[in-house]
């Protein structure tokens, strides 16, 4: 009986194993062009995820806008292995100071923590804050320590809900676990801390380096994340970009109003004497000095040297317009563009590229399906990517709600 | 004086080359009415911006052979890159060879004075006349040419570019997020925004310049504008350190709220949609969530049954 029933539940899961699967020919995707190189398959196929990945984005769904986030650096014996130059460790650091930029670049209001466990232990690096240098500064100090022992799921995922769990209801918690060893090794039952986080409303996601772990598929399957291996290291930095944009929101992230302030740049004078004062922001630190301008918060008219960031006086978060403006395109996402064959194209629009002035040389061609005016590849991924806006649209005056 | 030198030597040593694009609006309606609206028919129309803009590319050109111009045309209902062209005029190939002057600037200043005639000239075929300046679509046109040159230079070149916005119309809120998108984008591509403003101050030209480190300036006379741009604009990024630029401008970064358009400075953010309001409603008016009101804590009601227990100070005030 029992031999049936976890038949039946290996088969909810996979339904057979790759093997046993017809095989592939994965060799006939890549093509060499005239010179023998590879370098053109490789970016075809690049690009062909990035616009399956913008294709399957769900649109009108709420997002969490102000998220807290808790990266799990993976510091065990088996990130020393050099499958990746030079060395895991060192590409996982170099690759995530590129995240954290991009991170509150896109995420202006949001914050970050960073946790490392070795040794079967877990230690905070940083707490979270809203401060990008802070963490790179700290996360430049672990290329030096070095990465011994097992790592330890249980307990990581126990140092970041201790702090996620006070953290306000209408924020989106997340975990980011990057895992290169195949096990984990935990002082008690992990189905217990999976529960836990699942309660905790905090969403878990995993980036493997080495091969699909079941404990990791469980944890990120339970709490709506996402799982996914590596293949290289430009797929490792891809993977990693994905999760600066915003997840959708869960059920239970209640939504409320945030009271937030909104400093101007002031210079503090009396009459024609400029009044010196410090900021809060240096105070423990040797940078400590006094100025006469910076932003005064509205309510307790502490200082701080630069936005955003939260008042340690009062509480109150201060940020300025163009922080909040940074997250708009995520509401208003631009649709993918209808790839044709240039000899499709319309023979009424021109044959070069209304962004970039290019003649079109194809194969393939790009029409936004809204203003219908053509693009080359190139002009493609900058916009989707970061302009987030159609110049073929913004020029026809066309807005994004209308159809 | 010397570092400044070794700095300009060092530009040109490196391979590194500077491109500028210039946008001038173009817009049909506010050059005609300010025609209508001046007293003496002496004073400046489009044609005369225009001189001063040649001169000034020419100056450009002539800074060092490194240097490269784009110019767009911004118009009430297109983008119409002015210079390069796409397709070569034969015509104009014809004409360069008759005069005595440099061909780069015969090239470029035929060309920006045939297209501007072909842009005035053209017929709008849209039924109604839009009255602001189309921007945001020149600015990303820009940035996606911007985006193409670099590309095609390989590693050790480098590309140092620049936008200078010549504006002559009012801002038109209805850009604004489209604008913002553009100066976010410019600011991760390094490329630096200059404004050049003829008549009313831009707000968001303002902060297109504070943003990505550019100069914002009001001309006070029209009449002085190739003045203007030949002391302030004309100097490269790296020389800028050392100049006597006019000073920033206090930008105004406070939020206007959603329901009266008034700036403030504490105001309450929706969490969903990130819309601003000045003060507390239970519903969001633009994605129109019931928001989560704050319940009042639990632990008050267990310190009464407690203290009533011990016969604590709430007793007294019972009786």
């Amino acid at each position: 009986m029992c031999r049936l029933e976890t038949k039946m539940a290996d088969e909810e899961v996979e339904k057979t194993y790759r093997w046993e699967g017809d095989y592939e020919k994965t060799w006939e995707v890549l093509q060499e062009d005239a010179a023998g190189s590879l370098q053109a398959s490789v970016d075809d196929i690049i690009h062909r995820a990035k616009r399956r990945r913008l294709q399957d984005r769900q649109l009108n769904v709420r997002l969490g806008m102000m998220r807290h986030l808790f990266v799990v650096v993976d510091m065990s014996q088996s990130m020393e292995d050099q499958d990746l130059k030079p060395t895991r460790i060192l590409v996982t650091l170099k690759l995530l100071e590129n995240f954290i930029e991009e991170y509150f670049d896109q995420n202006p209001i949001s914050q970050l923590g960073i946790i490392t466990t070795k040794n079967k232990r877990a230690e905070k690096l940083t707490d979270l804050g809203g401060n990008p240098k802070r963490h790179i500064t700290q996360l430049k100090t672990l290329a030096n320590t070095s990465c011994v022992g097992e790592p330890s799921i249980m307990n990581s995922l126990d140092l970041a809900a201790q702090t996620l769990k006070h953290m306000p209801t209408h924020t989106s918690r997340e975990v980011l676990i990057i895992m290169g060893s195949l096990t984990t090794c935990d002082p008690g039952d992990i189905n217990i801390t999976i529960k836990m986080v699942k309660d905790l409303n905090i969403r878990c996601s995993v980036i493997g380096l080495a091969a699909e772990v079941q404990v990791c598929k469980k944890l990120c399957s339970t709490t709506n994340g996402t799982y996914s291996i590596i293949l290289e290291d430009t797929h490792f930095k891809d993977l990693l970009l994905e999760h600066c944009t915003p997840p959708p929101a869960t059920v239970n992230t209640d939504s409320s109003l945030i009271k937030m302030g909104f400093p101007q740049h002031t210079v503090s004078q009396d009459h024609d004497s400029v009044k010196p004062s410090m900021c809060m922001c240096h105070q423990d630190t040797e940078a400590q000095s006094f100025t006469p301008s910076g932003y005064f918060c509205p309510q307790c008219h502490a200082k701080y040297c630069e936005l955003p960031v939260e008042c340690k006086i009062c509480g109150l978060t201060l940020v300025s317009a163009p922080h909040l403006a940074r997250s708009y395109h995520h509401f208003f996402p631009l649709e993918n563009f209808r790839e044709i064959p240039l000899e499709e194209l319309d023979s009424e629009l021109s044959r070069f590229c209304t962004g970039c002035q290019v003649q079109l040389k194809g194969p393939m061609v790009y029409c936004c399906t809204r203003c219908t005016r053509p693009f080359c590849i190139d002009c493609d991924l900058f916009i989707h990517e970061t302009l987030h806006s159609c110049p073929g649209c913004i020029n026809k005056r066309i807005g994004p709600n209308s159809s | 004086m010397s570092s400044v030198l070794v700095t300009w030597q060092n530009n040109m040593a490196e391979g590194e080359e500077n491109l500028m694009v210039v946008i001038v609006d173009c817009n049909p309606v506010w050059w005609g009415r300010r025609q209508q609206q001046q007293a003496e028919p002496s004073q400046i129309v489009l044609s005369h911006c225009l001189d001063a803009i040649q001169v000034f590319v020419n100056s450009y050109l002539m800074l060092s052979h490194r240097n490269r111009v784009a110019v767009i045309a911004s118009h009430t209902s297109k983008t119409h890159f002015l210079y390069p062209k796409n397709v070569p005029d034969p015509r104009l190939d014809q004409r360069r060879g008759e005069d005595g002057r440099y061909e780069q600037f015969a090239t470029v200043d035929d060309t920006v004075v045939e297209e501007i005639k072909h842009l005035m000239t053209s017929d709008t075929t849209n039924s109604e006349l839009k009255t602001d300046t189309l921007l945001a679509g020149s600015l990303a046109v820009a940035l996606c040419y911007i985006h193409r040159l670099e590309k095609e230079y390989q590693a050790g070149q480098q590309l140092n570019s620049r936008v200078l916005v010549i504006k002559a119309a009012e801002d038109s809120p209805s850009q604004y997020m489209n604008l913002m998108n553009v100066i976010f984008t410019a600011q991760k591509q390094n490329v630096v925004i200059d404004a050049c403003i003829l008549d009313k101050e831009s707000g968001l030209l303002q902060q297109a310049s504070d943003i990505t480190g550019g100069v914002y300036l009001k001309i006070p006379q029209m009449s002085g504008l190739l003045q203007y741009l030949l002391w302030v604009f004309l100097p490269d990024l790296s020389m800028r350190e050392v100049m006597a630029l006019p000073p920033k401008v206090q930008v105004d970064y406070r939020a206007a709220c959603f329901c009266h358009r008034t700036l403030i400075d504490v105001g309450y953010v929706c969490s969903v949609c990130l819309s601003i309001f000045c003060s507390f409603s239970p519903i969001c008016s633009t994605c129109e969530t019931a928001f989560k009101l704050a319940k009042p804590p639990m632990f008050k009601s267990k310190k009464r049954k407690k203290s009533i227990q011990n016969g604590g100070p709430s007793t007294s005030l019972l009786q």
